[in-house]
């Protein structure tokens, strides 16, 4: 709500989880600043989405079917170079974090975060130039 | 008159012609007479037998001649002359010649001879040829100082002699090397200290002892103390002693390492193969069981407060205090949820290595909670899965206690290779107890009963042991032997 008015984030949610996915995009919805543009339920499926959509943003479960987060990660890398990509993981360990880093992503949250961290972060990475 | 007065003489001709028959067919002692001066004046068969001399050859001469030239020189047979007339008599053992010159062992008994005036006739001296008991006894003596000497010596056994209570009274260089303690410092002590707490408790050693005067011997297997506190496993034979009276007078032990051959033997048998299946199985359950309680449990749980979070922002004041409230106690469950994952959660040993994981675990667990740590480790190298794991997961529970219950501010942690295994230590500032039994037997400390049962499992032994106010310290030992390399095993 701070962001100048006419300038909005497109965001791509990628998570297998139904549940996770419904909220996570009302949450920042919810926001006249961000606007999710995609939606997808596997690696494939993101990668897909965003080389379509071209999104400012893709949040990314890292434990997912067709591939997990990683892999989406680097497909999205590629068609869609101007894409940031940010973690959204239940999982902590240095192992799943080392593994999105090698792929790419410079932003890990942790699911469990409050929702204003989530929208703060994706803010937070729109801007970061 | 006449009658009366010869029958006493007659009396005395019969009792000194008995005499002499009877001195004529001793043969083994030699008895003679010396005058005053030690002049030789009867001889008998056993002197004639025993020294060679035909009594014609030595009557009237000085009976030094029977003594060796050392003797002679310190005027020894003077002076033993003199100490009979002293004190009556003298007795003697040395070495005494015979006529060809060759030396006999002899035992020697000089007496002083006085008339009915007290006045002294000369000394009655009776000889006998040792020789043969001597070398028997130093035969015997020389084989006892033999005996002695290989038990002392021998290292592959701990050979030592208890009193009737079990007080340790000898101890062996196998002994030292099993057990670790040098005599001066187990002697006089009580052979429970080999015992672990456990044993103690249920009162073993007296037990022991009680079946070896019952039975006359016990053999026993099991895990015996160190003077450093590590275990071995003991083979121990306690046989009961007697005197020749029937009088128990203590008991022998003889206890063998066999650590090695039960690793050895352990890991061949069907334990072994069933051990390495359930190590599997368990860490497959864990594996699982995270997996869920992550990708199910958690992840609806996080839906679950997003939700609400969205739904209070768009509530009268009131409501959405209490639906944030709902949201926080979601949170903290998922936090707790969390910590049981990364306690399920098998850790990277495959692919890191037992040091290295065990290092992120402890980088992990203590992160934020001011407690430091060290990771020492002298591994010849990397233990089997089955192992790694066990040790991994009893380290994990042993630090779970230290951060829960020791109020520790460090903990230290060190692996070494011994014995074909891992020997792991715990060791931590806290605030440490009194008795382990007590720790061990208290059920809020399932952990222990856990820790320890995965050790013995695993063929390994585990104890604890603390000081109130000065840390506590748990120790363990695994098997780490490498498939087919039992064969190589003595």
């Amino acid at each position: 709500m701070t962001e100048t008015p006419g300038r909005v984030v497109t965001v791509l949610i990628g998570d297998d989880e139904p549940l996770i996915r419904e909220v996570l995009r009302e949450v920042l919805q919810a926001e006249p600043d961000l606007d999710v543009v995609a939606v997808a339920r596997d690696a494939e499926e993101a990668i897909e989405l965003a080389g379509r959509h071209a999104p400012a943003i893709a949040i990314l479960d890292v434990r997912m079917p067709a591939g997990g987060g990683a892999h989406a990660a680097r497909g999205i890398r590629r068609r869609s170079p101007g894409t940031r990509i940010m973690a959204f993981s239940a999982y902590g360990d240095a192992g799943s974090v080392d593994q999105m880093r090698l792929a790419g992503v410079t932003e890990y949250l942790l699911k469990g975060l409050p929702n204003a961290d989530i929208v703060a972060a994706v803010r937070r990475m729109a801007t970061d130039d | 008159m006449p009658d009366s007065s010869s029958r006493p003489s007659r009396v005395t001709d019969l009792s000194e012609r008995d005499a002499r028959l009877l001195l004529d067919n001793i043969v083994d002692y030699a008895i003679f007479m010396l005058d005053r001066e030690g002049r030789i004046v009867s001889w008998s068969a056993g002197a004639e037998r025993i020294k060679g001399y035909a009594a014609q050859d030595i009557i009237g001469r000085h009976f030094s001649v029977f003594y060796p030239p050392e003797d002679i020189a310190a005027d020894k047979p003077r002076r033993e002359l003199e100490t009979a007339v002293a004190e009556g008599r003298l007795e003697d053992e040395g070495w005494r010649l015979r006529n060809d010159g060759t030396r006999f062992w002899a035992n020697v008994v000089i007496t002083a001879l006085y008339d009915q005036h007290g006045e002294l006739r000369g000394f009655g001296k009776v000889t006998r040829d040792m020789t043969e008991r001597r070398m028997a006894d130093l035969a015997l003596r020389d084989s006892e100082d033999r005996f002695r000497l290989m038990v002392q010596n021998v290292v592959d056994y701990a050979i030592f002699m208890l009193d009737r209570q079990g007080h340790i009274v000898s101890w062996n260089a196998g002994a030292e090397r099993i057990k670790g303690y040098a005599a001066q410092d187990i002697i006089g002590r009580h052979f429970s200290v080999f015992y672990p707490p456990e044993d103690i408790a249920a009162d073993k050693p007296r037990r022991e002892l009680e079946t070896a005067v019952a039975e006359g011997r016990l053999e026993d297997e099991g895990w015996r103390l160190r003077n450093d506190g590590t275990r071995f496993w003991a083979n121990v034979v306690i046989t009961a002693l007697y005197d020749q009276h029937g009088e128990l007078r203590g008991f022998g032990k003889v206890t063998r390492d066999m650590t090695e051959r039960r690793t050895a033997e352990r890991a061949l048998d069907e334990r072994g193969k069933l051990l390495t299946h359930l190590v599997h199985a368990q860490e497959l359950e864990r594996r699982r069981i995270a997996w869920d309680v992550h990708d199910d449990t958690i992840q609806s749980m996080v839906a679950v407060g997003m939700r609400l979070q969205l739904l209070a922002g768009g509530l009268p004041a009131e409501h959405e205090d209490a639906v944030l409230r709902l949201n926080e106690t979601v949170t903290a469950a998922i936090g707790r949820l969390r910590n049981l994952t990364f306690h399920l959660r098998p850790p990277e040993i495959e692919r890191d290595g037992l040091v290295a994981a065990l290092s992120g675990y402890l980088k992990q667990t203590t992160a934020g909670t001011g407690l430091r740590y060290t990771l020492r480790h002298e591994l010849d190298r990397e233990p089997p899965y089955e192992t790694a794991i066990t040790i991994f997961r009893i380290c994990q529970e042993a630090l779970t206690n230290v951060r829960k219950h020791a109020h520790a501010s460090r903990v230290t942690l060190t692996l070494s290779s011994v014995d074909h295994g891992v020997t792991v230590r715990l060791a931590d500032d806290g605030a440490g107890f009194a008795r382990p039994l007590d720790a061990v037997a208290d059920t809020g400390h399932f952990g222990l009963i856990e820790m320890r049962e995965r050790a013995e499992t695993a063929g390994g032994w585990w104890s604890i042991r603390g000081v109130p106010g000065n840390g506590t310290t748990v120790e363990f030992w695994l098997p780490a032997l490498w498939r087919g390399e039992e064969n190589r095993l003595p």
